[in-house]
């Protein structure tokens, strides 16, 4: 393991629980720590929003205290559900046809229409990103819901490492129950699959389009890279069978009556000095 | 014969193969076949092959001294191989699942046995692994002694398989094209089956544990292991998640691989099935469907308190899973 990582972990570590009193990983971490940075932020965040709500023993309003929480909950976590590409912001702009219904025409018609229907799988790609989206949300609102309403009453008593360490791992269990329910649930699920093929179809005409630019150039495309490996994997498969296929008997010897001159490709008799051409010889190197 | 080098395969210089000596035996295209060096005791009986799946790399199986299935099955006597499938790239993205099973892992079958004087070898199926030998078990029933298989999906259609829910409606043609499928994009779907957990307590909760230099580099190993994905050769990728995901066609009985049936109720053979109880990514009862469709009249069934990766590297699970098998193994 690298030194320099080690001694970063060690000074955040160092610093006690991450729901410890005055545990700042933001600070002392280290380059090569930077990577448990943001779960440690976000554990302190946790530990700062928990004690604002168990010390605030005077409040008068617990249930607003409790919707707090559960608001910082569902702000804090909103963005955990990212995946390492670009979320789609919006749709693609439009090819510039002033109408869908308009026919086509002419030269450009195949790669006019290829940019549309790229465009509009990007246009549901973007719907269908909104859905699940919003199932998420939905996912933390019930959890925040449902975590706040087991939360204990606020306390005079400034709350330990140990009761926010407890309520952290709540929440965590509420977070995942409610997540749970929503994803095994027939919305998320076509939410899903429409997100993954409406990309699916996006990347289908965009590398289209990007196939016939490469043509353009006189480039290799993927397709004729496809075709040759499929040409390569025919080939191996006839080398493997002819390489199990029993050995052929080999053929009686002929007799010496029968010793006639084999026959060239065009079925004329081979002469002889064809037939002993290059038997005898000696290759040039 | 290497110990805990690289063989170069890896995209990362840090990659790890494994803590056990082991030669390699057999090789086509990127598969390597390893024999596992024995450590206590003469090895004994029938040998023993390791099948892990397609969708991680096999060094989990003997990720270090005291985390190693590979190692424990060792101390216990057993002769012990491992197929490692390698990393596919564009050149195997029209490899099937027949090519798998048909072909490389039978390729390795008829190597080993040919080491054995051609007697029938055990076969340990792990993950999507395990589905691979209850395929090849059913094709080649002759060749398969005893049947293995830990933490394996069969029944892909029970209701707490939220892979299988999530992938149903999908358009799995277009989803693969005519390319592979990265390994980053089905991490990306591990991942979102318990995000939480696996995004933000697993690191809070390493923290919390303030653990010293060893601990770390354990976490730290684990964590390698876990995005060290292979990218998935799209056609056997395709066929996987239609045939089994989609159509269950396994628990249904209607799967062909190279065109011939592959049928449970033709496993005659001994079966030891291991499943996690708490296995969020294939739920207890998908595995426990073997016991049902199987048509062995010897299946047992040990379910453990672990979870999918605990299986094969909790601390219970080193105590418990190599010296369950060797003690199964030993009385068939």
């Amino acid at each position: 393991m690298d030194p320099d990582f080690l001694r970063a972990w060690q000074t955040l570590a160092g610093l006690g629980t991450p729901f410890a009193a005055g545990a700042n990983p933001a600070a002392p971490g280290g380059d090569t720590a930077d990577g448990f940075a943001p779960f440690a932020e976000s554990a302190r965040r946790f530990a700062a929003a928990a004690q604002a709500f168990l010390a605030g023993g005077a409040t008068a309003q617990p249930a607003a205290a409790a919707g707090a929480f559960g608001d910082f909950l569902r702000d804090q976590f909103a963005g955990l559900f990212k995946p390492p590409w670009p979320w789609p912001a919006a749709a693609e702009p439009p090819s510039g046809r002033a109408s869908a219904e308009a026919p086509v025409l002419g030269l450009g018609r195949e790669h006019v229409l290829r940019a549309e229907r790229a465009a509009r799988a990007w246009a549901r790609l973007v719907e269908a990103h909104g859905r699940l989206h919003r199932l998420w949300f939905d996912a933390l609102r019930d959890a925040a819901a449902a975590f706040t309403a087991g939360l204990p009453p606020p306390a005079q008593e400034p709350p330990d490492a140990q009761t926010i360490d407890r309520l952290y791992d709540t929440w965590i269990e509420c977070a995942e129950e409610a997540y749970a329910r929503i994803a095994h649930g027939p919305a998320f699920c076509d939410a899903l699959a429409d997100y993954v093929n409406a990309s699916s179809e996006w990347r289908e005409e965009s590398g289209a389009t990007a196939e016939a630019w490469a043509r353009l150039f006189d480039l290799p495309t993927r397709r004729e890279i496809n075709t040759l490996t499929e040409r390569l994997r025919a080939l191996e498969e006839e080398v493997r069978m002819l390489r199990a296929a029993p050995a052929p008997k080999a053929a009686p010897r002929p007799r010496a009556k029968a010793r006639e001159q084999p026959a060239n490709a065009d079925g004329k008799p081979r002469r002889a000095h064809e037939r002993a051409r290059g038997a005898g010889k000696k290759s040039k190197p | 014969m290497t110990a805990g080098g690289t063989s170069g395969a890896g995209p990362r210089a840090e990659e790890r193969e494994g803590c056990s000596a082991r030669e390699e035996i057999w090789s086509c295209g990127k598969l390597r076949l390893y024999r596992y060096r024995s450590i206590a005791k003469p090895a004994r009986g029938a040998p023993l092959l390791i099948v892990y799946a397609l969708v991680n790399r096999p060094y989990m199986m003997d990720l270090q001294e005291d985390r190693s299935l590979i190692r424990g099955l060792l101390t216990h006597g057993l002769d012990v191989y491992l197929i490692d499938w390698g990393y596919p790239d564009g050149a195997d993205r029209f490899t099937t699942l027949a090519d798998y099973i048909d072909r490389l892992l039978h390729g390795c079958v008829e190597r080993i046995s040919s080491l054995h004087g051609g007697a029938p070898l055990n076969l340990l199926g792990v993950c999507q692994g395990g589905v691979l030998s209850l395929c090849y078990a059913a094709l080649h029933r002759e060749r398969v002694r005893n049947l293995i298989t830990m933490v394996t999906p069969v029944d892909f259609h029970t209701p707490a398989d939220l892979l299988s829910k999530w992938v149903r409606k999908i358009d799995v043609d277009a989803w693969v094209g005519s390319g592979n499928v990265p390994g980053d994009a089905l991490n990306q779907l591990f991942l979102a089956l318990m995000p939480f957990r696996l995004m933000q307590q697993k690191y809070v909760e390493l923290w919390r544990s303030r653990p010293g230099p060893e601990k770390l580099r354990d976490f730290m190993r684990m964590e390698q292991w876990i995005f060290d994905s292979p990218d998935q050769a799209g056609a056997a990728f395709r066929e996987f998640v239609t045939w089994f995901y989609q159509e269950n066609r396994l628990a249904r009985g209607t799967l062909r691989i190279a065109g011939r049936a592959v049928e449970l109720g033709a496993l005659e053979m001994p079966i030891l099935n291991l499943i996690g109880a708490r296995d969020h990514l294939v739920p207890p009862a998908a595995s426990a469907a073997l016991e049902r469709l199987a048509g062995s009249a010897d299946v047992t069934t040990i379910e453990l308190d672990l979870g999918h990766i605990g299986m094969y590297v909790s601390a219970r699970a080193q105590r418990e899973v190599p010296a369950a098998i060797a003690h199964w193994l030993s009385t068939r």
